[in-house]
């Protein structure tokens, strides 16, 4: 997940007071967001790793599946940022052009 | 892309932060939409291994580019599609 950054694409000029405002409202949602990735991870995981309901507990091929998902979700997280922040940056600049 | 400002008073502070505040809300969306989609068709869903393969990784950088394409293009298209129809699509 992309940090809330503000990228000066905006119109607006924010006094200091403002910006403080903002920077509150932009940590909040940060937290949201984060709770928000928790929630696909375990969904994600959860459907791809289980589906022995023969016992309650899980079995250790599903702890394994689900650490390996874990790890790998977060990869992939880390590496989908990097190409949506060089990819959103390149389409604003397109967008500024036209 | 912003509409502040276009022949009314200035905006009020509410406003100014409000449509900062909303136009990194789509950007997040957008991102949060993308991984999810892309890990779907990118990803080996058996999760026999906890590291990304150098063939998943293409992937991901591909679906991405092809993400942004898609929604620039589909951006441009709706609007004049939008226009042809006379400004409503919900009619």
């Amino acid at each position: 997940m992309p940090c809330l950054q503000r990228a000066d694409t905006s119109a607006a000029r924010l006094t200091p007071a403002e910006s403080r405002e903002l920077d509150q409202r932009l940590q909040k949602r940060q937290v949201k967001e984060f709770m928000n990735v928790f929630g696909n991870l375990v969904d994600n995981c959860f459907s791809a790793c289980v589906d022995d309901f023969t016992s309650k507990a899980l079995s250790g091929r599903e702890n394994g599946c689900i650490a390996r998902c874990v790890v790998k979700s977060m990869s992939t997280q880390t590496r989908l940022g990097e190409r949506f922040g060089e990819l959103n940056a390149a389409m604003t600049a397109e967008m500024q052009r036209r | 892309m912003s509409f502040l400002g276009f022949g009314k008073a200035a905006p009020s502070s509410a406003e100014k932060i409000a449509a900062v505040e909303n136009e990194l809300k789509v950007v997040a969306e957008m991102h949060s939409r993308m991984v999810k989609i892309c890990t779907a068709k990118c990803l080996d869903v058996t999760y026999r291994e906890g590291e990304l393969s150098k063939g998943e990784g293409v992937c991901l950088d591909r679906c991405a580019a092809k993400f942004f394409e898609a929604h620039q293009k589909i951006s441009d298209q709706l609007q004049k599609e939008t226009q042809a129809r006379g400004g409503g699509f919900m009619s």
